[in-house]
């Protein structure tokens, strides 16, 4: 459904039916039978959003419960933004076509920093005033969760409530408890103290930051009782934890138009760059019985004919082959493909590919990550050059002529002679299609490299490194393609701009919520979106807030400086990530979690790849 | 093998869906419903489904079809509504099958009605700007073709609008030529009263059918 007053411009606008609702599966129920409505919204496009797994899961969820109705808002592409101010419409929920201030709970999901200006502009745009402090009433409770919840900071003094961890248990507690306080006829703030009790939440507003006169942080203290630490939820029972057995199927197309099944939680290798392969930690796998089953409802209630098997590392499965096998036992009769993202260099084998491909023939990409075995060892990565060629000449083999490759550059340690590694894999990876006797005949073959410039995040054991500047980024992304010296690779490379605002929101404090505001004011969004995204507009306003940014970017950070982020307990250690940043600098790897536990910390959730060996043993 | 025209009507939120958007719905539909389609046989197998007349975006449709080949002959062609509607989204309803009596290029004409409104102007001021328009001998406006926007003379269709009743906006009626051979959107006359009227122009447009060269209902 969508306001009445919306009719008249849909058809002045792109793509409008992102913007009506009546899509298959949306749930609509009577607003009147409902205690709390619950706006999720999804700072980016329609088709962006909806092809977020978070959001469908914790959609269908909310949805399970009786009393709340929880509805889709997204962002408004700027044609559509633009006709809205004009007419005077605001921003609204696709289910019920009502405004965002008519809700007890607005939540956005965090996935990328570069979304947090939509964020604003999105309650501003739904008339809800932008600042916490602003909303005084036991209503509008702007809450937000996923990714970048790690370091909530630069947001806080916007968001009341922030989620740690996995949603699934800890959101619906806190609706609970605001369901009892509304009928008590609490305030806000006794609300918002009784939920900083719960575990997995955090709010900002109870804490006190004190900085030294370097910037850096001094003390950060909690107030009425709020816990000095916020521990991360964590689902450990994955065949047991909800997943929805039907999506919301989207009318117009979006990103990933296709049915979707989580096959574990976590990541076994601690790639020492990689920000969700420690914050997930441990792996959790799903049954092979659960995941066929998930599979084959969504598909019956979806109609999809293709579904991904998604997880941060999928050839990690444990018995992947078994899997598919068993899949393939009616996907095929139903004419379903299977894909799998996400797959590791040396994990992609002759019975996977014959399995996923049984139907339809998906492109491949391997993320080698940097161009060197010094590098990669230094990263963690873990994976090497003959194994890369190997794979690529099973592909090969088996049809494919187009790889994509993906690396960084500026990890730590790197020097010139890494970047021009890149180069020199991707030529031997062209060399090895020309050595395979079943390549496809008559076709060339296509090798893509993308090249993004590193971003240091947060609980990762580069959380205390410096990131490139915006000129180094450039010089080296001219050192890696003046190294290519054929036509058969292609070199994609990501803005050096937008990578230095990330930079800076991602390990950014408080202090950047003033610059935040004024970007709001302005009227800032999309910065994830060429098309908006202006470095000098934002460099302004750093100088009007006598900020500097490089201050979060491009310095290198004492092991025993307080982070904005320490407060938080994702199960890692921080010991133990100091001690793989050491290692980092020798080149020396770390085993992953199936081969030799490393004692993260991570096991104290008793579960999950922690406990196989011993479950195995009994 | 027995060629079906699936009947159905497109409106309220899918109005706004455009015409390859359909055509992934209706693949979806017929995927999941398990009719008995004829899959094309190529490298990605997928239910062949045809359109014999598109329809533009944001125009309601009252009767809207699709053409797909059945591999049961002797299926019960009254069921297919019963079977398809339960996945489809609420705004396409399928309302009856049939056997395929015209082919798609008998289609020559398509009946439309449209409400108009504006807010800098009154309905009836809108009427009387409208027929004035509609006494000019020549009204260009841009339309875009595979060569690029041209500039095209639209007055012999503008005649043929005919004003109905009606005072919460301006509502009217035309028949216009339709089908592969020549084909005059709805929309390019909306447009024009838009240019000429130079003020935003707000409309609601629904095709009620599509008709052969003798004005009988494609069928």
């Amino acid at each position: 459904m969508y306001p009445k007053e919306v009719e008249k411009i849909l058809l002045k606008v792109q793509k409008p039916g992102k913007y009506t609702g009546g899509e298959l599966n949306a749930v609509i129920k009577n607003k009147d039978e409902v205690d709390l409505r619950f706006a999720f919204c999804f700072p980016d496009t329609y088709e962006v959003g909806m092809s977020h797994l978070g959001m469908k899961i914790l959609y269908s969820l909310f949805n399970s419960v009786p009393y709340i109705w929880c509805e889709r808002v997204f962002a408004p592409w700027i044609d559509m933004e633009e006709q809205m101010l004009k007419h005077n419409i605001p921003l609204y929920a696709l289910e019920s076509g009502d405004a965002l201030s008519e809700f007890d709970f607005i939540g956005f999901t965090l996935q990328y920093e570069l979304s947090y200006t939509n964020v604003l502009n999105m309650l501003k745009m739904g008339n809800v005033p932008v600042l916490s402090k602003e909303r005084t009433e036991l209503k509008n409770i702007v809450v937000a969760g996923g990714a970048c919840a790690s370091n909530p900071e630069p947001l806080a003094d916007f968001i009341d409530i922030f989620f740690i961890g996995e949603g699934e248990e800890v959101d619906l507690e806190v609706m609970e408890l605001f369901r009892e306080c509304r009928k008590n006829g609490e305030s806000k703030q006794d609300f918002l103290i009784k939920a900083s009790q719960i575990e997995g939440v955090y709010v900002p507003a109870l804490y006190d930051v004190e900085y030294n006169e370097d910037g850096t942080i001094k003390a950060f203290t909690p107030k009425f009782g709020a816990p000095e630490k916020v521990h991360k939820r964590i689902v450990m029972d994955m065949d047991n934890a909800f997943f929805p057995e039907s999506f919301v199927v989207p009318n117009v197309e979006i990103v990933h138009d296709r049915a979707v099944s989580e096959i574990f939680r976590g990541c076994i290798r601690g790639c020492r760059f990689c920000q969700a392969g420690f914050m997930n930690r441990p792996v959790r796998e799903k049954s092979i019985d659960t995941i066929s089953e998930q599979c084959y409802k969504l598909c019956k209630n979806t109609g999809y004919d293709e579904v991904s098997l998604t997880s941060l590392s999928s050839s990690d499965y444990s018995q992947i082959v078994p899997l598919l096998t068993k899949l393939n036992e009616w996907t095929n009769e139903e004419k379903i493909s299977l894909s799998l993202p996400s797959l590791r260099v040396d994990g992609f084998t002759d019975d996977i590919m014959s399995k996923i491909k049984t139907v339809r023939k998906s492109g491949l990409t391997f993320a080698p990550e940097a161009g060197t075995q010094r590098l990669r060892d230094a990263i963690n990565k873990n994976v090497h050059e003959d194994e890369l060629l190997e794979t690529c000449a099973t592909a090969f083999n088996g049809g494919w002529t187009n790889i994509k490759l993906y690396f960084m550059t500026g990890l730590p340690t790197e020097t010139d002679e890494d970047l021009e590694g890149i180069a020199n894999l991707g030529q031997a990876v062209v060399n090895t299609f020309y050595r395979c006797e079943n390549r496809a005949k008559g076709r060339g073959v296509n090798v893509t490299c993308s090249a993004s410039p590193f971003i240091p995040k947060p609980f990762t054991p580069f959380q205390w490194e410096a990131q490139d500047d915006i000129d180094e980024i450039k010089r080296k992304q001219m050192v890696v393609k003046n190294a290519i010296k054929t036509k058969k690779i292609t070199f994609n490379y990501h803005d050096a701009a937008t990578t230095f605002l990330e930079g800076v929101f991602a390990r950014g404090d408080r202090k950047l919520c003033a610059v935040m505001l004024k970007a709001c004011e302005k009227g800032f969004h999309f910065d994830g979106w060429s098309d908006c995204f202006s470095i000098d507009k934002w460099l302004e306003i750093f100088d009007e807030c006598g900020i500097e940014p490089t201050f979060y970017t491009s310095r290198k950070r004492s092991f025993d400086e307080i982070l904005p982020w320490d407060f938080i307990d994702y199960g890692v250690n921080k010991s133990f990530l100091k001690s793989e940043c050491l290692k980092a600098y020798e080149s020396a790897t770390t085993p992953n979690c199936r081969e030799k536990c490393s004692a993260c910390g991570a096991a104290k959730y008793k579960g999950g790849v922690c406990y196989e060996k011993c479950k195995n043993m009994v | 093998m027995k060629n079906v025209r699936i009947w159905f009507k497109k409106d309220k939120e899918c109005r706004f869906i455009s015409h390859l958007d359909l055509n992934r719905v209706m693949l979806r539909t017929v995927f999941r419903a398990k009719l008995p389609i004829w899959y094309t046989e190529g490298f990605n197998p997928h239910p062949f489904i045809t359109f014999p007349l598109p329809l533009s975006l944001g125009v309601r449709g009252e009767a809207e079809c699709m053409d797909v080949r059945f591999l049961d002959e002797d299926f019960d062609l009254s069921k297919v509504a019963e079977i398809m509607n339960p996945f489809l989204p609420d705004g396409i309803r399928v309302y009856d099958a049939t056997e395929c009596k015209m082919k798609p290029g008998d289609i020559a004409f398509a009946k439309f009605t449209a409400k108009i409104y504006s807010d800098a102007m009154s309905v009836d001021e809108l009427k009387t700007q409208l027929c004035q328009l509609m006494k000019l001998d020549e009204y260009l406006v841009p339309k875009k073709t595979k060569s690029g926007i041209k500039d095209v003379n639209i007055s012999e269709y503008l005649k043929l609008i005919e004003i109905l009743p009606g005072c919460d906006a301006l509502n009217i009626s035309v028949t216009l030529p339709a089908g592969s051979a020549n084909n005059v959107n709805v929309q390019l006359l909306i447009k024009a009263l838009e240019s000429y009227v130079a003020s935003d122009v707000y409309y609601d447009i629904t095709r009620l059918g599509v008709f052969n060269k003798e004005m009988k209902p494609f069928e």
